[in-house]
């Protein structure tokens, strides 16, 4: 009886070993993985801080140059070596501001009608098509609008545009002509079908996530469709709705190569919508080969620089919405 | 008031009450699965009656065709008749809405609308009517009154519905339900997500209700079913075994299946 007592005891000292000796080798591959995740997360505050402090020493010299003025100056002289980027940064957020205002609801429609109404044998399709549109390279987009979309409006519609509202005091000056075809307003539709699919395809996955039952509770109080889309399903995932809007915006202020195509790149500001302008990143693309000087390179950092900081300012505006909203809901 | 049937007139004889929603014949479909094979039931006015049987028998099918609720879900129908004040719910061109304000829900988990808790109430009250502030202010005071809310949520009228516990929530759903003054209550399962006290306020609170309303209670719960319901419907695989009178059918039921499910010999 003792022996067997002291087998066991023998057995469990054994096991006991063995088992702490594999614990701390798998105490050593975890310590490594999370090393690992570390090093990941790291890499992007590092990534995100290179990029901000090289576009800030490029831009120096034009920022110690011109100052604040950089920002509130509408001329672009490569000849006098005078640069101000007020022009660019109007019209990068006039055409991200358009598009927007043409985008969100076209893309929150399609979402609404694919969640709520849509028969099950025309959703696939829809969805499908939606993301073939997100798929297709801006470049395209810039051909297409350049050959085909650009001379359509400058036949069809800007010259209706421009006789409807000749007498309307505001929409007169907003939409002069001549009509060239290339312009603010032809960049801000291109640009309204290429972010289109991200807000369908975030509003459309977030409805989603709307628990059935809760539709059902409105619909059971005899809320109608749009009173439930109204009251219940928005409210609900607002969140992740804005999350969608800003990735959108996001990408409409950034968008390089389409917009570069049409928009026309002309350096001064004009009041009408159909008159050539510019943005941030168009004439960076434009622009960049060209750039001899010092100064003239530093300005097109610069330009970048300002495009950074109007994203960052955009994503603190939507976090700060979102804080309201929430302590309107009093959550 | 019951003019259209011949066997549920010896059941409102006994009961001595009258019809306020008859079902007749009713048959239902998840796409070619037929789920309630003809069923035939009346619900009487101002009394609860209990709909109980194992899981999947459609007891929860046969309360969503009450308010048509089964029409948000594509591939989904009903074949019959429920005769609603002359009118059958089925027909296609029922206005959803208003049958939904007359047949209110109130659900398994409890469904705050993501909006303070006078809004949760408000909102629906205003669908229908427009009241003046002061007027609306008073139904919904009212309202949280009857779902016995109203002393634990007069000084937080303007937090979100969402922030309650969850018996709270279904209690505000009770009162939004409550709001609209409908005419029949359908309770899907209402207390089964939450604790015993909450229970308790949830079947005080129904029994309160059917002095006002016409309900109707789907409940795994037998004892629940005793204690709140007048008369209680046994459904198994689709079928209508047996309705009566609750205390009939927990002393006496007539069928076997009754009685071995309400024993617990099965479900």
């Amino acid at each position: 009886m003792a022996d067997v007592m002291t087998d066991r005891t023998a057995t469990l000292e054994r096991l006991g070993r063995d088992r702490a000796s594999v614990l701390r080798g798998l105490g050593f591959s975890d310590k490594i993985f999370n090393t690992l995740t570390w090093l990941a997360a790291v890499s992007v505050l590092l990534v995100l801080g290179a990029v901000f402090i090289s576009l800030i020493i490029g831009a120096y010299p034009a920022l110690q140059a011109f100052g604040f003025s950089f920002v509130t100056t509408a001329v672009w002289n490569p000849n006098t070596d005078k640069y101000g980027a007020f022009a660019p940064i109007v019209g990068t957020l006039i055409t991200a501001f358009i598009a927007m205002l043409i985008a969100v609801p076209i893309g929150l429609g399609i979402a609404i009608y694919l969640t709520e109404r849509c028969p099950l044998l025309l959703r696939r399709p829809i969805s499908i098509a939606i993301e073939l549109l997100a798929g297709i390279p801006s470049i395209i987009y810039g051909i297409w609008g350049l050959f085909f979309f650009a001379p359509f409006m400058k036949e069809n519609v800007y010259p209706s545009l421009i006789l409807a509202f000749s007498h309307v005091p505001v929409l007169a000056d907003l939409f002069a002509g001549p009509a060239y075809g290339i312009g603010t307003l032809t960049s801000s539709l291109i640009l309204a079908v290429m972010v289109l699919p991200f807000i369908t395809s975030v509003s459309r996955d977030v409805f989603d996530t709307v628990p059935p039952v809760l539709k059902e509770a409105a619909y059971g109080q005899g809320f109608t469709t749009w009173e439930v889309v109204k009251n219940i399903v928005i409210p609900y995932t607002r969140v992740g709705l804005l999350g969608g809007v800003m990735l959108a915006l996001g990408r409409a202020l950034g968008e390089t190569m389409a917009v570069t195509f049409v928009i026309g790149n002309a350096d001064k500001l004009s009041t009408s919508l159909l008159a050539p302008g510019t943005t941030i990143s168009a004439k960076i693309a434009n622009e960049f080969t060209e750039a001899v000087g010092d100064l003239y390179t530093s300005s097109l950092i610069a330009l970048g620089l300002i495009l950074f900081v109007i994203t960052f300012i955009v994503l603190s505006i939507a976090r700060y919405m979102l804080l309201r909203l929430e302590q309107k809901a009093g959550v | 008031m019951n003019m259209f049937s011949k066997d549920t007139a010896a059941n409102a004889a006994i009961a001595g009450k009258a019809e306020r929603i008859s079902v007749k014949d009713l048959k239902f479909f998840y796409g070619k699965h037929l789920a309630l094979k003809g069923i035939n039931l009346p619900l009487y006015d101002r009394q609860v009656t209990a709909f109980i049987g194992p899981s999947g028998c459609g007891k929860s099918t046969l309360l969503r065709v009450l308010n048509r609720m089964y029409d948000l879900y594509p591939g989904q129908h009903a074949e019959g008749q429920v005769m609603f004040d002359g009118k059958n719910i089925l027909d296609r061109d029922l206005d959803l809405n208003l049958l939904r304000s007359r047949v209110g829900m109130v659900f398994q988990k409890p469904t705050p609308f993501p909006m303070t808790i006078y809004e949760n109430i408000a909102f629906g009250i205003r669908l229908y009517e427009k009241l003046p502030k002061s007027e609306l202010d008073g139904r919904v005071e009212s309202a949280l009154k009857k779902s016995a809310l109203w002393p634990e949520v007069k000084d937080k009228l303007n937090a979100n519905g969402m922030s309650l516990s969850g018996g709270q929530q279904q209690r505000l759903c009770i009162a939004r339900t409550v709001a609209i003054q409908p005419e029949v209550i359908l309770f899907d399962e209402p207390c089964s997500a939450l604790d015993p006290i909450s229970t308790a306020k949830i079947e005080e609170l129904i029994d309160e209700l059917k002095s006002d309303f016409t309900i109707a209670i789907v409940t795994h719960n037998m004892q629940q079913a005793a204690r709140t319901s007048q008369y209680t419907a046994f459904m198994y695989l689709g079928e209508l075994v047996e309705f009566g009178l609750t205390p009939d059918i927990f002393t006496k039921p007539k069928d076997k299946r009754t009685q071995d499910y309400i024993t617990g010999r099965f479900g």
